[in-house]
C-alpha cells in the first residue's frame, strides 16, 4: 500500500492556478459592484425607514400642503402635508418587500419544475411545457383584476397572481438550462458512477443550472415592483392611505403641471432601484460563473 | 532571387486581462517562390499568430510591435491601405475549422466566386465558371451539384476542399495552412494533404503551413521551423531537422512522438509542461525542462544562429545533440 | 481465449433520423476481452467507436445485443456494483468534470455513496487516488477551472478509479490534448495497467496511439467492426483493405511524400449505408460480390477472436 503513494509520475506538472474568492471576483466586477450600492442603497434606506424618516408616513399637516423642498421637508409635502421623504422610504419598504417576496414561490416552484421537467423528459416535461404554454397566454393583468375581485384588495392578491403566473418564466429558463447539462460528460459520469437520479440532479445539475435563475430572479424583483406600482396606479394593490411608488405618482398626477416633483421623485425610486437591480444582476452573471 | 515572403524579427504583443505578453519574439522566416515552409510546435507556441500577422489578422487585442513582412519583395503594412490590399492579393490563408470559417447562410459556390467577383472584377457568369472551376481543381466531385450547397450540408473533408477553392479564387501566390487537417479524419487528411502537395506541382504555390504534428509536416513541407513560447528554436529542411535534430525541444517532440510502424517499450515525455507566456522562465524558454541545460542558458534568450549549411538552431549547445543517436 | 472478463455479442445501436429514416450507428459488434487485456478500437468519426463505448459503460442502451461481464449479463439498468465495474474516461478534459465542485467533494462523494473505505479512511484513499495519477495532494482542494487539459484528465482518471472498477473505457483520451501532455497521460495509463492490472477498452482514432497501448485491436468503420486480432498480427498483416487505408494513410515521421491514398472519397453517412458491403464505394479491390453480398466476419486464424470482415479478407495479402 505504501508503494502506491509514490509518485508515479515523475514530472513537473503545471502549476495549479490560484482561485478567487467569490467576494474577490465580485469587487473586480464593475457592474456587480454597481449594482449592490445601488440596490444595497436603496434597501438600507428602506429598512432604515423607521429610524431615518423624519416623519410618520401617514403624517398630514393640512397647513402646508404642496411645499417644495426645504430644510424641514427634504423632498415637500404632498396635498394632505405628508413628507414625500419619510413616504418614499415607507413606500420602498413596502414595494420592496412585495417584490422580494413575490418571487420567492415562483422562483423555488419554477426551478423545481423546470429541472424536473428537463432531467426527466417525457410525458411530465409534455405536460409542463403545455401548461407553461397556456400560462403565459394568459394576460397577466386580466388575471389580477380578477383575484382581486374574488381575494380582495391588498398585497395578498398580488402574491396569489405571482405565484400563479410567474413561476413559468424561471420553469422555462431551468428547464432549457438542464437539457444542456445532462448531455455533458460530467453528468454522464456522475450517473455511470453509480449515483441516484436525486444526488446527480442535486449536486451536478442544479448547481449548474440555478444561477441563470437567480440572475433572472434579480430582474424579476424590478418586474414585480412595477407591477405592484402600475397597480397602485391603477388603484388596485397596496391600499390607502399605505405608501407605495404607485399611489404615490398617481397621486401626484393631478398636480403634475404645477408640483411635478411629487410624481417625479417616486418615479425616480423606481427607476433608481430598477437600475441597481439589473446591475446586480448583470454582474451575479459573471460572478456566479465558476472562473 | 527574392523571396516570396521574408518575416524580419517579428514581435507580436497580446494584451489578455490588462497584462501584455509577446506571443511572437523575434520571429524570422523566409520562404522561396514554390517552396513549402512547416511550421511546428504546441500549443500557444505562437504559430497561428505569427500567420494571423502576416496575413494582416490578428485580434484586436493583438499588434505588431516590431519587425517586417515582406511579401514577394515588398514590404507589407498596415500603414497604407494600398499596401494593405497589395499584400492581401497574394495571400490566401486556409482555417482548421472549416464549419466556423464558411458563411453559413451562403452557397460554397457562391463563397468561392465572391472574390473573383469583387476583387478580380470578373463579370457574374465569368466568376461563377471560375467558382466550378475551382471546385473541380480542389477534387470535389459533381461540382455543378454541390455549387448550391450550404457549408452544413458538405463533409468535413469537402468543407476543407471548399476552404481551399476559396483561398485559391483570389489568385494568391501564397498560400497559408493553419493547422488545415488537424479537425479531419485520417484518411481524409491523406487526401487534403496530397491535393496541396498537387496544387503546389501546377500552380507553383509558396505554401506555409502550420501544425502541431510532425508526421504531416515531412509531407508537404521542404522545410521545418520549430516554434517554442513564441520564438523560433530550430530551422533546417525537413528531412534532415527529423533525422537529426538540433535542438532539445525538437529532440525531446521527436522521442516522445509515437510510430504508427513499430512500439516502444516505454514512453519517452518531455518533463515539465509548456511555459506560461506572462512568466516565462529567465534565459532560453526551455532550459526547466532541457536535459542539457547549464547555467549560461539562464542568462538571456538565445537568438537562432546557424549551426549548419541551411541549419539553425537557438540552443547553446546544440553540439551535444550530435552525440545522441536519432533515428 | 483465457478467462474472458468482457464479453460484447452482437451489439446494435439504432437512432431514428429526420425523415423517418433509421440512423445504424454501431451493428453486430462482437469482442472479447481478457482480463489485464487492452482493446484498442480504432475508426474515423462518424464509426460508431464511441457509441459502443457508452453501451459498454452502461450509459446508452443498445437496441439488441448484449454486453456481459464475469458471464452475467449486464443491462442499461445496472446495480451500483455493476455500475462500478465498468467505468469511463471521456474526451473532452473540459465539460467531464463537475465545475463547482472541488476534486475532494468528487472523489468523496463516490466513496461514500459506495462505502468503499470507512469514512475515517477516506480522506488518506482521496491522496492515494491522487498520488495514483500523479498529482500533488493539494489538487484535491481545486475546483476544475484551475487545472490544465492534461491534469483534468488526470482527475477524470482519478475518479475512474476510485469506484474500483474491473474495465475502463477511454474513449479518446487524448486526443484533446497537446503533444507532449498526450504522452504523458498515455504513460500514466501504461503505467496503471501495469500496476493495477487494469482491463481496458481504449478508442482513438490515431493508430499510433492504439499501437502503442494495446493487445488486441479492433477496427471500425460504419459501425461494423471489419477487423480484429492481436496486435502485432494486425499491424504487420493487415486483411482488410480499410485497414490498409488506415495504416497507408497514418501520418510517419520520416516518410516524406507518400505515394497516392488508395482509398478516395468520403465515408457516407451513416444513415445510408451501401447496400452489400459497406466499405465497396471506396475500396480499391471491390467486385461484384461486394456491391452484392455484406460480408460476414470471418476468422483468420485458428483463434475465433480475429476477424476480418471481407469478401478477400482470409486471402494474404
Amino acid at each position: 500500500m505504501s508503494d502506491a503513494n509514490a509518485v508515479l509520475v515523475d514530472e513537473d506538472l503545471a502549476p495549479i492556478a490560484g482561485r478567487r474568492s467569490f467576494a474577490a471576483r465580485a469587487a473586480r466586477t464593475p457592474a456587480f459592484v454597481a449594482g449592490a450600492l445601488i440596490a444595497g442603497a436603496v434597501l438600507l434606506l428602506a429598512l432604515l425607514a423607521p429610524v431615518i424618516a423624519r416623519y410618520g408616513p401617514l403624517q398630514q399637516d393640512l397647513l402646508h400642503p404642496l411645499r417644495p423642498p426645504s430644510a424641514a421637508h427634504w423632498l415637500g409635502t404632498d396635498e394632505f402635508g405628508r413628507d414625500i421623504w419619510s413616504r418614499l422610504l415607507y413606500a420602498g419598504r413596502t414595494d420592496l418587500q412585495v417584490g422580494v417576496l413575490a418571487v420567492v414561490f415562483p422562483f423555488c416552484f419554477g426551478s423545481l419544475i423546470g429541472t424536473l421537467s428537463g432531467y426527466l423528459g417525457g410525458w411530465l416535461d409534455a405536460i409542463v411545457m403545455r401548461v407553461i404554454d397556456v400560462v403565459l397566454a394568459f394576460p397577466f393583468y386580466v388575471l389580477i383584476i380578477a383575484l382581486v375581485f374574488f381575494v380582495g384588495e391588498g398585497t395578498r392578491g398580488i402574491y396569489i397572481a405571482f405565484a400563479l403566473t410567474d413561476w413559468v418564466i424561471y420553469a422555462r429558463t431551468v428547464r432549457s438550462a438542464t437539457l444542456v447539462v445532462r448531455r455533458l460528460d460530467w453528468v454522464a459520469a456522475a450517473e455511470g458512477g453509480g449515483l441516484s437520479r436525486r444526488r446527480v440532479l442535486l449536486r451536478h445539475i442544479l448547481p449548474n443550472t440555478v444561477s441563470q435563475a437567480i440572475v433572472y430572479a434579480m430582474s424579476d424583483i424590478v418586474l414585480v415592483i412595477l407591477a405592484v406600482v402600475t397597480l397602485g396606479y391603477l388603484g388596485l394593490g397596496v391600499q390607502p392611505p399605505a405608501p407605495d411608488w404607485g399611489a404615490m405618482i398617481n397621486d401626484g398626477q393631478s398636480f403634475i403641471t404645477v408640483h411635478p416633483w411629487l410624481s417625479l421623485v417616486p418615479g425616480l425610486a423606481v427607476v433608481l432601484t430598477g437600475i441597481g437591480l439589473s446591475l446586480l444582476g448583470d454582474g451575479l452573471t459573471d460572478v456566479l460563473r465558476p472562473q | 532571387m527574392t523571396a516570396a515572403l521574408e518575416v524580419s524579427d517579428l514581435v507580436v504583443e497580446i494584451r489578455r486581462h490588462h497584462h501584455r505578453f509577446r506571443a511572437v519574439d523575434h520571429v524570422s522566416l523566409r520562404v522561396d517562390r514554390g517552396g513549402a515552409l512547416g511550421i511546428v510546435g504546441e500549443s500557444g507556441c505562437g504559430k497561428s499568430i505569427t500567420l494571423r500577422a502576416i496575413m494582416g489578422l490578428l485580434p484586436p487585442a493583438g499588434r505588431v510591435l516590431a519587425g517586417t513582412v515582406m511579401v514577394q519583395g515588398e514590404p507589407a503594412s498596415a500603414d497604407s491601405p494600398r499596401a494593405e490590399r497589395a499584400r492581401r492579393r497574394q495571400l490566401a490563408m486556409v482555417f482548421q475549422d472549416a464549419l466556423s470559417a464558411l458563411n453559413p447562410v451562403m452557397t460554397v459556390g457562391d463563397q468561392i466566386a465572391e472574390a473573383p467577383l469583387r476583387v478580380l472584377g470578373l463579370s457574374r457568369r465569368s466568376a461563377h465558371a471560375r467558382a466550378l472551376e475551382l471546385l473541380g481543381v480542389v477534387g470535389i466531385p459533381d461540382p455543378r451539384r454541390r455549387y448550391g450547397a450550404y457549408p452544413h450540408e458538405l463533409s468535413g473533408g469537402l468543407r476543407q476542399r471548399v476552404m481551399i477553392a476559396i483561398a485559391l479564387s483570389s489568385d494568391p501566390t501564397i498560400l497559408l495552412c493553419d493547422e488545415p487537417t488537424t479537425a479531419l479524419d485520417v484518411t481524409i487528411q491523406a487526401q487534403i494533404l496530397e491535393l496541396l502537395s498537387d496544387l503546389r506541382d501546377s500552380n507553383g504555390l509558396t505554401i506555409v503551413f502550420v501544425t502541431h504534428d510532425l508526421g504531416v509536416v515531412g509531407q508537404v513541407c521542404d522545410d521545418l521551423a520549430v516554434m517554442y513560447a513564441g520564438r523560433i528554436v530550430e530551422t533546417g529542411p525537413v528531412a534532415e531537422v527529423l533525422a537529426a535534430p538540433r535542438h532539445p525541444y525538437t529532440a525531446g517532440l521527436l522521442a516522445s512522438a509515437l510510430d504508427v510502424d513499430s512500439h516502444a517499450s516505454t514512453l519517452v515525455t518531455i518533463p515539465g509542461s509548456i511555459p506560461d507566456p506572462m512568466r516565462l522562465p529567465p534565459g532560453c524558454a526551455f532550459n526547466p525542462r532541457c536535459p542539457f541545460a547549464q547555467p549560461d542558458c539562464l542568462v538571456s534568450p538565445v537568438p537562432l544562429r546557424a549551426v549548419a549549411a541551411g541549419r539553425a538552431s537557438a540552443c547553446l549547445h546544440h553540439d551535444r545533440l550530435l552525440q545522441v543517436p536519432h533515428g | 481465449m483465457a478467462d474472458v472478463l468482457l464479453e460484447v455479442e452482437n451489439l446494435g445501436v439504432s437512432f431514428r433520423a429526420d425523415g423517418g429514416r433509421t440512423l445504424r450507428a454501431v451493428d453486430n459488434v462482437a469482442f472479447r476481452l481478457a482480463a489485464g487485456e487492452v482493446l484498442g478500437l480504432v475508426g474515423e468519426s462518424g464509426c460508431g467507436k464511441s457509441t459502443v463505448a457508452r453501451c459498454v459503460a452502461g450509459l446508452l442502451a443498445p437496441t439488441n445485443g448484449v454486453v456481459r461481464l464475469d458471464g452475467s449479463d449486464l443491462g442499461v439498468q445496472r446495480t451500483a456494483e455493476q455500475r462500478c465495474a465498468v467505468q469511463m474516461v471521456f474526451q473532452d478534459p473540459y465539460s467531464s468534470l463537475n465545475p463547482r465542485m472541488t476534486v475532494r467533494q468528487m472523489l468523496r462523494e463516490l466513496l461514500s455513496v459506495h462505502d468503499l473505505v470507512p469514512r475515517a479512511a477516506r480522506e488518506d484513499r482521496c491522496r492515494e487516488l491522487m498520488s495514483l495519477v500523479g498529482l500533488p495532494v493539494g489538487a484535491l482542494d481545486g475546483l476544475p477551472v484551475q487545472f490544465s487539459g492534461g491534469q483534468r484528465q488526470r482527475i477524470a482518471i482519478g475518479r475512474a478509479l476510485a469506484v474500483e472498477p474491473r474495465v475502463i473505457v477511454a474513449d479518446e483520451p487524448v486526443s484533446s490534448l497537446d503533444v507532449s501532455v498526450q504522452a504523458t497521460i498515455l504513460r500514466l495509463f501504461e503505467d496503471l495497467r501495469a500496476r493495477l492490472g487494469l482491463t481496458m477498452i481504449f478508442i482513438s482514432h490515431n493508430l499510433a496511439v492504439v499501437r502503442h497501448l494495446s493487445n488486441r485491436v479492433a477496427v471500425m468503420y460504419l459501425g461494423r467492426i471489419v477487423e480484429q486480432g492481436q496486435r502485432d498480427a494486425l499491424f504487420a498483416d493487415p486483411r482488410h483493405p480499410y485497414t490498409r487505408a488506415l495504416l497507408a494513410a497514418a501520418p510517419r515521421l520520416h516518410q516524406g511524400r507518400r505515394p497516392r491514398p488508395e482509398v478516395t472519397g468520403e465515408p457516407p453517412s451513416p444513415v445510408d449505408i451501401p447496400a452489400g458491403c459497406r466499405f465497396h464505394p471506396r475500396c480499391p479491390l471491390a467486385q461484384d460480390i461486394c456491391r452484392r453480398e455484406d460480408p460476414v466476419p470471418q476468422q483468420v486464424h485458428g483463434d475465433s477472436a480475429d476477424t476480418v470482415c471481407c469478401h478477400f479478407g482470409a486471402d494474404p495479402g
